[in-house]
């Protein structure tokens, strides 16, 4: 053995090493490891300094998404307006629901982008712990940046199908349709932003218990096509008029900011103070609930998944 | 100066099937926390010796273990398979939670976990060293400079621009010890990922680790099963056995005073 054995007993190698300790760098940690850690402590400026990683997260995304694919980035555009197109055949003309008295073609892009833009980020977000199971069991890094990235992705490819917009609404315009768009296009930002922070907040939530009951993968799957029957998407809410039912929409939080986006960004909605305080609280809640229980969680999910 | 110090760590696994049975616990486990009692899980786990069968479903893969690290020590870590290695480096790099105990480092940790670390499939050599860098922590700045030696010292020039799915076994760990050795961390955690390397490789892996710990003043914390390469390489050895500091096995030879 080329290693002399001078040391038997764990007292003796604390001593040992004491000897050579600086007592002026005691207290001066860098990385401090326990077995939980702050309730409120959300690593805000870790994740700041992180910056480069989410950038890199969002492009690489971006990017893998269409690899090997011909079309590449054009399914962002194909897919809204084939669901669009369905949608029309399905719901206007053989349903024949009610459109707020907009386009039926424009009514249902829009819904169809804006539910898009939900649901990506929360079945994202939901599957986070499962889904990067590789890259979490190797390194450390700030886990809500994945979450983050996810959602920052989503609003990018919102942002380009929203453009897909414009055409139709044009079109729409100069054949004599009358949008009463004028101050109400400054509230487009407030839904964007609150949608999405609903669907990380679910979804953070969802991926916390995700880990430890894989059942909810499954839940996820189902819930958003059902959610989406349940949010004014394919009808306008003004045309509910059981007043029971009424109240159970109102009740998806959901359903106020999905008129606010069509108010913002067609011109015609039903928007209430009362509905969207309640989307807002709700929004709120479930982030500081989201948050805690994703810190909480990302501590032992690797040995889970 | 000692840059990292392990106070009372403890790990407890879960070692059966998920299913309803640890729904009915996880309730229990809430319930006397309401309570202000203690986990009762915590009582029943076994110690982990991997040749005893099992009852209670829960086991101890750490217990108990302290010790401390001086900069510029490299410090190996032995034991037979299931002794806790691998989940000590994984508490000391962050990747899971210890049940109880400390860990308090000083400086940025640079790991290398097993093989396959935490590099993406679809991404090309190229792009996974930046990824690699940045979620070290390095701004994209600091990984350009250090872009020429990574690859030069991993030998896999030819092959940069493809996506490492492509790579062999070897390739992988060329370039994921060359991330990890050439970024500006403190302390340097390898698991025993060498061991596919060749061994021109081995031993410039060896060589490196011996090089940056005296020259850079980084610390390295080294598992291996080869008892020689811990015997060239380490200044000191802990050995772990179910879990447990073996306490008639801890190795120390001191480095020039710091
Ligand atoms: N995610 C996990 N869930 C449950 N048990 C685990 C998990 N990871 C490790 N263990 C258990 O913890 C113990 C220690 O495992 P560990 O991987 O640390 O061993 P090791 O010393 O690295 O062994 P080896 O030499 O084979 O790599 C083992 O008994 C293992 O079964
Ligand atoms: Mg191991």
């Amino acid at each position: 053995m080329a290693l002399e054995k001078i040391i038997t007993s764990s007292s003796d190698l604390k001593k040992n090493t004491t000897a050579s300790f600086d007592p002026g760098a005691e207290g001066n940690w860098d990385i401090v490891i326990g077995p939980t850690n702050p309730l409120f402590n959300f690593q805000f400026k870790e994740i700041w300094s992180y910056r480069d990683l989410l950038r890199m997260f969002i492009r690489r995304d971006f990017a893998a998404q269409y690899k090997q694919t011909i079309l590449g980035p054009l399914w962002h555009l194909i897919q809204p307006l084939l669901t669009t197109l369905f949608f029309y055949v399905v719901f206007s003309r053989i349903a024949k629901i009610s459109t707020d008295g907009l386009p039926p073609v424009l009514f249902y892009l829009s819904g169809i982008t804006c539910w898009n833009f939900f649901s990506s980020i929360f079945t994202g977000c939901s599957n986070i712990f499962v889904q990067n199971a590789w890259l979490f069991s190797k390194v450390y890094f700030p886990r809500l940046i994945m979450p983050i990235g996810n959602a920052i992705g989503a609003l990018l490819r919102f942002g380009i199908q929203l453009l897909l917009l414009l055409p139709f609404f044009m079109y729409y315009s100069f054949n004599g349709y009358d949008f009463s768009i004028g101050w109400s296009i400054l509230l487009l930002p407030v839904a964007i932003l609150m949608m999405s922070l609903i669907g990380l907040s679910m979804g953070i939530i969802i991926s916390s218990l995700t880990v430890k009951y894989r059942d909810m993968t499954i839940i996820v799957g189902f819930a958003t096509q059902l959610l989406m029957f349940a949010t004014p998407i394919v009808y306008p809410s003004s045309m509910i008029d059981s007043e029971s039912l009424r109240f159970w929409i109102m009740l998806n939080p959901l359903t106020s900011v999905v008129e606010l986006f069509r108010f913002a960004s067609l011109g015609v909605g039903t928007v209430s103070i009362a509905g969207t305080m309640y989307s807002f609280a709700f929004m709120v809640i479930a982030l500081i609930v989201g948050l805690i229980l994703f810190n909480r969680t990302q501590l032992t999910a690797q040995d889970k998944v | 100066m000692i840059t990292i110090k392990v106070e009372q760590l403890s790990k407890q696994y879960m070692i059966g099937e998920q299913s309803t049975g640890f729904l009915f616990h996880d309730m229990n486990r809430w319930w006397h926390r309401i309570q202000g009692k203690d986990d009762p899980y915590l009582k029943i786990s076994d110690l982990n010796d991997r040749t005893i069968r099992k009852t209670s479903g829960y086991v101890w893969a750490l217990r108990d273990i302290n010790f401390e690290v001086n900069q510029g020590e490299v410090l190996g870590i032995v034991g037979s398979n299931g002794a806790g290695k691998s989940t000590l480096l994984k508490i000391l790099s962050r990747i899971t939670a210890p049940t109880s105990g400390t860990v308090k480092m000083k400086g940025r940790v640079a790991s290398l976990l097993e093989v396959g670390t935490g590099f993406h499939p679809e991404l090309t050599g190229r792009e996974n060293i930046f990824m690699k860098g940045t979620i070290l922590g390095m701004r994209t700045q600091e990984v350009k400079r250090h872009f020429d030696e990574i690859v030069e010292f991993a030998g896999v020039q030819k092959y940069i621009d493809t996506p490492v799915k492509k790579y062999s076994s070897g390739m992988y760990v060329r370039l994921a010890f060359s991330v990890a050795a050439h970024i500006s961390a403190d302390i340097l955690i390898i698991d025993e990922v060498l061991a596919v390397g060749d061994n021109e490789f081995q031993q410039k892996c060896i060589d490196k680790m011996k090089s940056v710990s005296t020259e850079q003043g980084k610390t390295v914390l080294f598992v291996s099963h080869n008892m020689k390469t811990i015997q060239d390489l380490c200044s000191s050895v802990i050995t772990l056995r179910n879990g447990e500091l073996d306490r008639s096995n801890i190795y120390y030879k001191p480095l020039i005073a710091v």
